[in-house]
């Protein structure tokens, strides 16, 4: 037992000194430099102590509001609208067994698709003047609207884009829990008279919690997180309709060279979102339990 | 012969011919291989034909690290912070240089070959070649050389020669004439004009420079005394804004707020704009593969007012080399740098489609052949460009003009309060910055 103790402690130890390593001293460094001010004369780097001046810059940043807004209403609606659509293709489809193969490889196509080509893709298909959907439009006799350069319209153009992107993943997730779902529960409950819709309400939906809370957690941490998608389609603009935080802490933490303040904007967010996830994950723990 | 062996000799022969080809190459190359981080902008295809000659010539190796306008800027940030940059020469723009002046990363030339000299027929773009660090201010007079100029880049218009023709129009000197023009010539399917405005790096900042600083105003304006003012609510500001939102509204596109740069040059590539003004991509509008309106466009200097002639920005690039590379290398870039500046090179850099720096070369005999015509407006142009930003703190200051530019020219802020909010936020930045500058006075 005590060499067994010896190696589960031998192989692990390895694993935490490089996760250290790799994350955790980062962290650190940037926690450090969100004190400081940095600024480079003749080729070094003086770091001015500035206290929490970094931090009680945040609140008054527009920038950084608008940013965390648009952030909120994006993750918000792209997740739900893509757990909701995932959640049907999957109902849809876990009965499904013939060309099940093919279904699946055409569902999973966009997430296997490069962020710089869906940039590109749906910068062609959104341009005013030789886009797709305004083509169609006119066909229509319609007016071409601006899918990209409105403040009206630009923020959902990216969501449509994300939920186009990240649905097959919330569709993958969810069909795997619903295909793992106990057939026995479901043949007892059409015996006991249960219709469709008395299933999904009372079974399948509570069966289903934990994976869909896994999945909602999922897809909330890196629609928190979005950028590619931002930086390709909008830059964050018109104005500040498409701002979202990542983008935000990129230009004032790369572009403006504000280090220092750059680096509490990251660690103010990084514990706003491990907050979220930990209560997230403490309200997933307490319905799961009820379920 | 087996299989097994065929391929073992294949091997062989291909290590052996590899080494022999090494071998030539490393006898007949001169210098250290260089690498050379620049930007993917319109004009790069034609820096990278001549650096492909001057391979060819000297036999040198000349690598090129190719990024986007942002990404460029911080791998030189990275590259010249650290022990030794991976780069020999840094393409700067003129919105960023100033910072790695001041920082002190930049290796002056004549201390690598104390015989170095810029061309007679180069052009200086405003001293912004030249930086004197102890005044901390951009001059030839008591500055050292730092840089070597690779692309003029300054805004010029463009227009549709041929309906300018048919319309008997001629081409604008003034924004009112170009109003009248773009009116005459706008239809269903032809904007009036086409003008950038989407919020980026340094993109609609640029482009509305002509504007206002033919009304007299600007952005952070460098005193005689050394000092700054903001001038970006200044009346003369405001009157450039109007001048560029009534240009966007009443003749422009419908989405200008949305255009950039990319989209400004395809409109005018497939007939979709009357004129632009833009920073010039030669080889792109005669080239029958990617424009519809091949010796269909005409060049001129932007327009001006009555009052104040044209004046364009410089958004112009230069070549540094870090001080944290080493010797051989630095010798190497300026080897590169030296050839960069000759008539011959400066000739082939036009021929590949770009802009050359020398005078020489923009007022030679190739002006007078049709696909070099727009040589003529870039030298009357390039003698009234004038440098933007001059302080190192200019990424800060433009983050703020293209968002509050962009929200005026988008609707999403009336524009007295883009500007006045412009001003508030620039002040800010140059006061915590070290700078003495009172309070702006708000327009009303």
């Amino acid at each position: 037992m005590k060499t067994d103790t010896f190696w589960r402690h031998a192989t692990l130890w390895p694993a935490l000194v490089l996760f250290a390593l790799l994350t955790i001293l980062p962290l650190m460094k940037l926690f450090a430099l969100s004190f400081h001010d940095v600024e480079w004369v003749n080729r070094e780097a003086v770091w001015d102590w500035v206290g929490l001046a970094n931090y009680a810059k945040l609140p008054q940043d527009n920038l950084l509001r608008a940013g965390a807004l648009n952030t909120l209403i994006f993750a918000v609606v792209a997740v739900a609208l893509q757990m909701l659509i995932g959640f049907i293709l999957a109902l849809l489809t876990t009965r499904v067994v013939r060309g099940r193969v093919f279904y699946r490889t055409v569902f999973i196509l966009p997430i296997l698709v490069p962020g710089i080509i869906i940039g590109a893709i749906w910068k062609l298909m959104y341009s005013y003047d030789f886009g797709v959907l305004n083509s169609v439009l006119v066909a229509l006799g319609l007016t071409p609207q601006d899918w990209l350069g409105s403040p009206d319209l630009a923020l959902l153009s990216v969501i449509i884009v994300d939920v186009w992107h990240w649905t097959p993943f919330c569709f993958l997730l969810l069909l795997a829990g619903l295909e793992s779902l106990p057939d026995d529960i479901f043949e007892a409950a059409k015996i006991d008279g249960a219709t469709r819709w008395q299933q999904l309400r009372h079974i399948t939906l509570p069966l289903m919690l934990p994976t869909i809370a896994v999945t909602f957690v999922f897809r909330m941490i890196l629609a928190f997180k979005v950028f590619d998608e931002i930086y390709l389609l909008t830059g964050g603009g018109p104005g500040t309709s498409t701002e979202v935080i990542s983008f935000t802490i990129y230009r004032r933490f790369f572009t403006e060279d504000q280090t220092g303040y750059g680096a509490a904007m990251s660690i103010a967010v990084i514990a706003v979102i491990a907050a979220g996830i930990i209560a997230a994950t403490r309200a997933t723990a307490g319905k799961g339990a009820k379920a | 012969m087996s299989y097994r062996t065929k391929q073992s000799k294949h091997l062989r022969t291909g290590l052996a011919a590899s080494a022999l080809a090494l071998c030539a190459s490393l006898a007949s190359a001169a210098e250290a291989p260089i690498t050379i981080v620049i930007n993917q902008s319109p004009w790069f295809p034609g820096f990278q034909t001549v650096v492909e000659k001057y391979e060819e010539e000297t036999g040198n190796t000349v690598n090129l690290d190719v990024n986007p306008f942002a990404g460029s800027l911080e791998k030189q940030r990275t590259a010249v912070r650290s022990d030794e940059s991976p780069f020999d020469i840094l393409i700067m723009n003129a919105g960023f240089f100033v910072e790695f002046y001041t920082g002190g990363f930049i290796q002056p030339l004549t201390d690598i070959d104390p015989d170095f000299a810029l061309g007679e027929d180069i052009y200086t773009f405003d001293d912004s070649v030249c930086w004197n660090a102890e005044a901390k201010t951009i001059t030839c007079d008591g500055g050292e050389l730092l840089t070597v100029p690779v692309n003029p880049n300054v805004l010029i218009l463009h227009y549709r020669q041929d309906l300018y023709d048919e319309a008997g129009l001629t081409a604008p000197t003034t924004w009112d004439e170009l109003y009248e023009n773009a009116k005459t010539l706008q239809t269903n399917r032809r904007y009036g004009i086409s003008q950038r405005g989407q919020r980026g790096t340094f993109d609609v900042t640029y482009d509305v420079f002509p504007y206002i600083w033919s009304h007299g105003g600007g952005i952070v304006d460098q005193q005689e005394d050394g000092s700054f003012q903001v001038s970006v609510n200044s009346p003369g500001t405001l009157a450039g804004m109007e001048t560029y939102l009534k240009l966007a509204n009443d003749v422009g596109h419908p989405s200008t707020a949305g255009q950039t740069q990319t989209n400004v040059i395809q409109n005018m590539a497939t007939g979709r704009a009357a004129p632009i003004n833009s920073v010039h991509a030669p080889g792109l509008f005669d080239d029958d593969s990617k424009s519809m309106v091949v010796g269909q466009v005409g060049y001129a200097p932007p327009p001006g007012t009555a009052e104040i002639p044209s004046a364009t920005p410089l958004g112009h690039w230069l070549a540094g080399v870090p001080k944290n590379v080493s010797d051989e290398n630095k010798q190497a870039a300026l080897a590169f740098l030296t050839w960069f500046q000759t008539d011959a090179a400066q000739r082939a850099y036009a021929e590949a489609g770009s802009m050359p720096v020398s005078r020489a070369v923009l007022e030679s005999d190739m002006a007078d052949q049709p696909e070099y015509r727009w040589m003529k407006a870039m030298a009357e142009a390039v003698p009234n460009a004038r440098l933007t930003f001059t302080f190192p703190e200019a990424t800060q200051v433009l983050a703020i003009t293209e968002l509050r530019f962009n929200q005026a020219i988008g609707g999403e802020l009336e524009l007295k309060e883009a500007l006045n909010t412009a001003a508030e936020e620039i002040t800010k930045v140059m006061q915590d910055a070290g700078y003495d500058i009172p309070a702006p006075e708000l327009l009303q």
